[in-house]
């Protein structure tokens, strides 16, 4: 999967033509064969952008900053990033004539070690659901799996399971790192900030990062597609997705396969009720 | 009325933590106003007795509640917790209760997962004729929460343990 060539014609073209102002793509770090991402506002810079499968970040995260606002922008998506781009499009975060989305029919990506990351192993969608231009041939969607962590760790006893939990919450530095680089968290002030004030929140204990950790995974509930970049950002490399998985699975189960993103113009699934919706575990 | 406790309680997620012998759980409901607040007003002048253990919270309607405030309240003093609402149907909103009850289902079984027993956090319908019901599940939930032991995760006062 290299589509360096056509994105550089394409974003050289789309300079040349005026339809955008800036465009946000992968460029490479500078001292090792990882990407980072760059965005262009120059034509000439046009060359350095690549495509491969070391793309790993989402761009669509881009969408929120002062880079892109209320300017006509170029993108890049993947098939994850792109149903991050649907949710952000039906929010209204976003509006659809101000983008060129070159869409990607992406074969999955890999980590740092090289590695076929674990999202992509049990991708869904690996065909970009939005875009103005697709590249690679679509493969069409796939039968959802539930994530090998969440069926090991339903297999565990209770107090296991707590263990393993809390030595997440004690790693975590609250950088808050995964709520910035989360495409789908752009409130301007985190209700979770709201709690700094207090002495006991804000500083790096467990308690804290159970309080930020599980409201964030619950407010991104039925929303969250996947993509990873809150793993990507995490300084201390903890399983993020574990706490999104469970959600997306409880959320398919019961709630009429309801996948983030997929169709278009579809909220989240906390946006919805069926009658049917499962009433037996309320007294 | 209020709960006793009479044998050695150990908290159930957490073994090594034994409850002190003067421990009264902590459960904080938080209640619709129109149907469970109003139930839980009609035990009272029934004179219906219920444990005190509970410390109600009350709020315009059940799909008020966000996850958010059942993590804060395990995360600072609740043993556990419990939220009312209107029956299916009965909402004053016409559909809140519908949506909360998405909610409820996806945190309650994201906290199940996290190491929280499910009897923690429990749900229930009351509507305002309901006294004798609220009673009730009062008790059951207080019941089972000294059952479960205090609950020793990710507390405040646990900074330095």
């Amino acid at each position: 999967m290299d589509y360096s060539k056509e994105i550089r014609d394409i974003a050289a073209k789309l300079f040349a033509d005026g339809k955008i102002d800036v465009f946000v793509g992968y460029r490479m770090n500078g001292f090792d064969d990882n990407q980072v991402p760059v965005v262009i506002t120059d034509p000439k810079e046009v060359s350095t952008l690549v495509f491969t499968e070391k793309s790993v970040f989402n761009l669509t995260n881009y969408l929120k900053t002062d880079h892109t606002r209320g300017k006509r922008v170029g993108l890049i998506v993947k098939g994850c990033d792109s149903r991050s781009l649907n949710l952000l499009l039906t929010e209204s975060q976003v509006k659809r004539d101000r983008l060129y989305i070159i869409g990607i029919a992406c074969e999955g990506v890999v980590d740092d070690k090289g590695v076929k990351m674990q999202n992509c192993t049990e991708c869904i969608v690996p065909d970009a659901v939005v875009f103005d231009e697709m590249l690679g041939s679509p493969r069409g969607k796939k039968d959802y799996i539930v994530n090998a962590d969440i069926r090991a760790l339903a297999e565990k006893g209770l107090v296991e399971r707590r263990e393993y939990f809390e030595e997440i919450f004690e790693n975590c530095i609250r950088c808050n790192a995964c709520r910035h680089s989360c495409p789908l968290c752009y409130c301007a002030k985190c209700c979770i900030d709201q709690e700094t004030a207090s002495l006991y929140n804000g500083s790096n204990t467990a308690s804290s990062a159970f309080h930020a950790l599980m409201t964030w995974s619950l407010h991104l509930a039925g929303r969250c597609v996947d993509c990873r970049n809150c793993e990507k950002a995490c300084p201390s490399h903890l399983p993020l997705h574990l706490l999104h998985k469970q959600n997306e699975k409880v959320i398919f189960e019961n709630f009429q396969n309801h996948l983030a993103g997929v169709e278009e113009g579809e909220r989240g699934a906390f946006y919805k009720y069926s009658l049917k919706d499962p009433d037996d575990f309320i007294m | 009325m209020e709960a006793e406790v009479k044998d050695k309680i150990v908290s159930i997620e957490k073994p090594e933590i034994i409850a002190p012998p003067d421990w009264k759980p902590v459960i904080v409901g938080i209640l619709c106003n129109w149907c469970s607040y109003a139930g839980s007003d009609l035990t009272g002048t029934s004179r219906m007795q219920y444990p005190p253990n509970i410390r109600i919270i009350r709020v315009p309607c059940s799909s008020r509640v966000d996850p958010w405030f059942i993590i804060k309240a395990l995360q600072t003093t609740a043993d556990g917790v419990l939220i009312s609402g209107c029956h299916p149907g009965d909402c004053h909103y016409i559909s809140g209760n519908y949506y909360a009850r998405r909610r409820f289902l996806v945190t309650k079984e994201l906290l199940k997962m996290v190491g929280f027993h499910e009897h923690r956090v429990q749900f229930s319908w009351v509507s305002a004729a309901e006294g004798a019901k609220f009673a009730q599940v009062v008790k059951k939930v207080t019941d089972d929460v000294v059952k479960l032991g205090p609950l020793h995760l990710y507390k405040k006062e646990n900074f330095n343990k």
